[in-house]
């Protein structure tokens, strides 16, 4: 997946240069994941920035840049420390457009790896996506698979409003898959239905998406397993397509439970498609602590987690 | 413009904007208006500040900005439809009084966490600089944004990347209820030393005192690309609000028409020069109070946005989610 965001992003800057890269370490350096490697060597420093260790800065900077004409892809280190940068996000580029009248808008993909499986503790594991999908004006992405993040980043570079760009750094290197060469999109705001079934609806995105998938073939469950990929706005109808054939859901995801997207989507199914269920909706999540350094295997979903929630919906029949 | 039309022309600013404000408040007294942040005392470092910039640089303004976006030529209709929040505010009605925004002129809508649009100015300069522009970015800001840090943010962003960008503290004073003493231990122009930028103060209620000191780190600012701290002491004569009461905390004042008001400074010397006499003053005041009373009541008139605006602009296209609860509450 490193090499999937890395060769996207050489490709768009080599035929526009208003795309300018910003945050730390990212060019000498290459970013501590390396997913920016080779770019500032490529394009100048200029164009891939080292930037003072400011979160906060690195976004409002890039969210002037912005509103200035260029296409700003800053990169936050870890999302965990972007919380200095929330304000920027919250009230400068998820309201740009509204509070202007459509004046001024925020042309920016902001980059950052997130959640668990790396052993990285409190402050390298989180996963935040929920706070961002509560905030109108932002689009929240998350990609699963190589393949789907050069579409997703490709439309993204496109795209004329703020993005959070959720990286799953537990797939940055574990996941491969066959990318083309050629230029291509992944539609903002669709699902895609990465296996199917009929008694069984998976709802996921992000890590988890190769976790239940591996749970599905592995136990031969006959279930339809949605990668949400955008996450805000999340794709409404290919989830109510697959439970009113179904009947079933379980939702996985990296976050706490408690808010998590999980209780949006729940609430989404129960609204809509009540008549249709045949047991509960259910969560497999993180729990509402931190996130555990020792511990993490307790903490992230696996796939026991899943079978149990398989076997407690298979009692409703 | 000769020096005479520059400074009488800015003079007329200022009284505008004094007659603006004050229409303003009592409109909010009445109930016609619903909250206001008033400008009075800080007219002369922000006319003073506008006299030296160009057309096309980029000013992102705090929401205590009126004199400078009239001097840059935003009409009176513009800021009194966005105090009402009516459908032809260029903000749809979006924002509370004072949080303008007015492309057509270079200046960025308003938000209201202060200091916040200090780092984009740096991101604004930094396209400028990228693209080899010769214009500047001026940003404004209270005493009390320079403890926050996006103040801190910015200032180190512009000074590290040589960034063409003028910090304008308009040090009033007062930051709500908290005085200057209480915000920061060194004098705000200071600071600029330890970002490694030109840093200086300025009498800030003296229209020809910031004209000369504007116009000069203007200069510098656009020829070298390196931003400058300028702090423009003054005072703000009114409350931080119409909803704030200042007697509570402060016994100070500056009463409007004592000899510390900067219309009465500026009045004083344009007399002196020889640019202005009495007779020209009350017309100008007369002026701008017959402007102010007749666009005030015609705008008064404009009707509210339509519901349906409510959902537009929140991205450039909308999404399921945002569709479906407008035809829920529509």
């Amino acid at each position: 997946m490193v090499q999937a965001i890395n060769s996207t992003l050489d490709s768009f800057m080599a035929r526009d240069d208003s795309i300018i890269l910003l945050g730390e370490d990212i060019g000498k350096d290459g970013g501590v994941f390396r997913v920016t490697d080779g770019l500032q060597a490529k394009y100048g420093t200029e164009r891939v920035i080292d930037t003072p260790l400011v979160e906060l800065g690195i976004v409002g900077m890039a969210i002037g840049m912005a509103v200035s004409g260029l296409r700003p892809v800053p990169e936050i280190q870890f999302q965990d420390f972007i919380f200095t940068a929330f304000d920027q996000l919250v009230n400068q580029a998820a309201k740009m457009r509204y509070r202007s009248g459509g004046s001024y808008n925020v042309p920016m993909v902001l980059r950052t790896p997130y959640g668990g499986g790396i052993k990285g503790g409190l402050y390298h594991a989180q996963s935040g996506e929920a706070y961002f999908a509560h905030t109108a004006g932002l689009t929240v992405i998350s990609p699963s698979n190589p393949y789907d993040a050069k579409g997703l980043l490709s439309a993204s570079l496109k795209y004329n409003d703020p993005i959070i760009f959720l990286e799953p750094k537990r797939l940055y290197r574990s996941m491969k898959n066959d990318v083309p060469d050629e230029d291509y999109e992944v539609p903002i705001g669709k699902a895609s239905l990465v296996h199917e079934g009929d008694d069984l609806t998976f709802v996921t995105y992000g890590s988890m998406v190769p976790l239940v998938l591996n749970t599905v073939s592995k136990n031969n469950l006959n279930a339809d397993v949605i990668d949400l990929r955008t996450i805000m706005p999340y794709d409404g109808e290919t989830i109510l397509n697959s439970v009113k054939k179904t009947g079933k859901v379980i939702i996985v995801h990296e976050a706490p439970r408690t808010l998590g997207m999980g209780a949006e989507i729940s609430a989404f199914i129960a609204e809509r498609a009540i008549d249709y269920l045949m047991g509960p909706i259910l969560r497999v999540t993180g729990p509402d602590t931190p996130f555990p350094y020792r511990l993490e295997d307790y903490y992230m979903p696996n796939e026991t987690r899943i079978l149990k929630a398989v076997r407690k919906l298979q009692e409703y029949r | 413009m000769d020096e005479k039309e520059m400074f009488v022309n800015a003079y007329r600013t200022m009284v505008l904007a004094r007659t603006l404000d004050k229409k303003i408040v009592t409109a909010q007294r009445q109930g016609r208006v619903g909250f206001y942040t008033p400008t009075m005392g800080q007219e002369a470092l922000q006319v003073g500040m506008s006299m030296a910039l160009e057309k096309d640089d980029l000013i992102y303004e705090y929401y205590r900005d009126v004199p400078f976006m009239l001097h840059r030529g935003v009409p009176v209709e513009t800021l009194i439809d966005q105090i009402m929040g009516n459908s032809m505010d260029n903000e749809k009605g979006r924002q509370m009084p004072s949080h303008y925004s007015a492309k057509e002129y270079n200046f960025m809508s308003v938000q209201s966490p202060v200091a916040t649009n200090l780092p984009l100015a740096a991101g604004a300069a930094y396209a400028i600089k990228y693209r080899k522009k010769k214009n500047i970015v001026v940003t404004t800001f209270g005493d009390g944004s320079t403890s926050t840090p996006d103040f801190h943010a910015a200032m180190n962003m512009a000074a590290v990347f040589d960034l063409p960008v003028v910090f304008l503290c308009e040090n009033n004073k007062w930051a709500i209820s908290l005085p200057v003493e209480k915000q920061t231990k060194v004098e705000i122009w200071k600071k600029a030393e330890a970002y490694g930028m030109r840093g200086l103060k300025v009498d800030g209620n003296d229209l020809f005192a910031m004209y000369e000191v504007a116009k000069a780190e203007v200069e510098k600012t656009r020829n070298t690309g390196e931003p400058v701290l300028i702090e423009a002491v003054s005072y703000r004569m009114g409350p931080h609000s119409t909803s704030d009461d200042p007697s509570k905390y402060r016994t100070d004042t500056i009463p409007e028409g004592s000899e510390g008001d900067p219309i009465v400074i500026a009045e004083k010397k344009l007399k002196e020069k020889g640019y202005i006499d009495d007779a020209q003053i009350e017309k100008i005041k007369n002026e701008a109070k017959e402007l102010v009373d007749r666009k005030f009541e015609e705008r008064e008139k404009v009707p509210p946005p339509k519901p349906e605006t409510m959902f537009q602009d929140v991205y450039e296209n909308s999404n399921w989610i945002i569709e479906e609860e407008k035809g829920d509450i529509l």
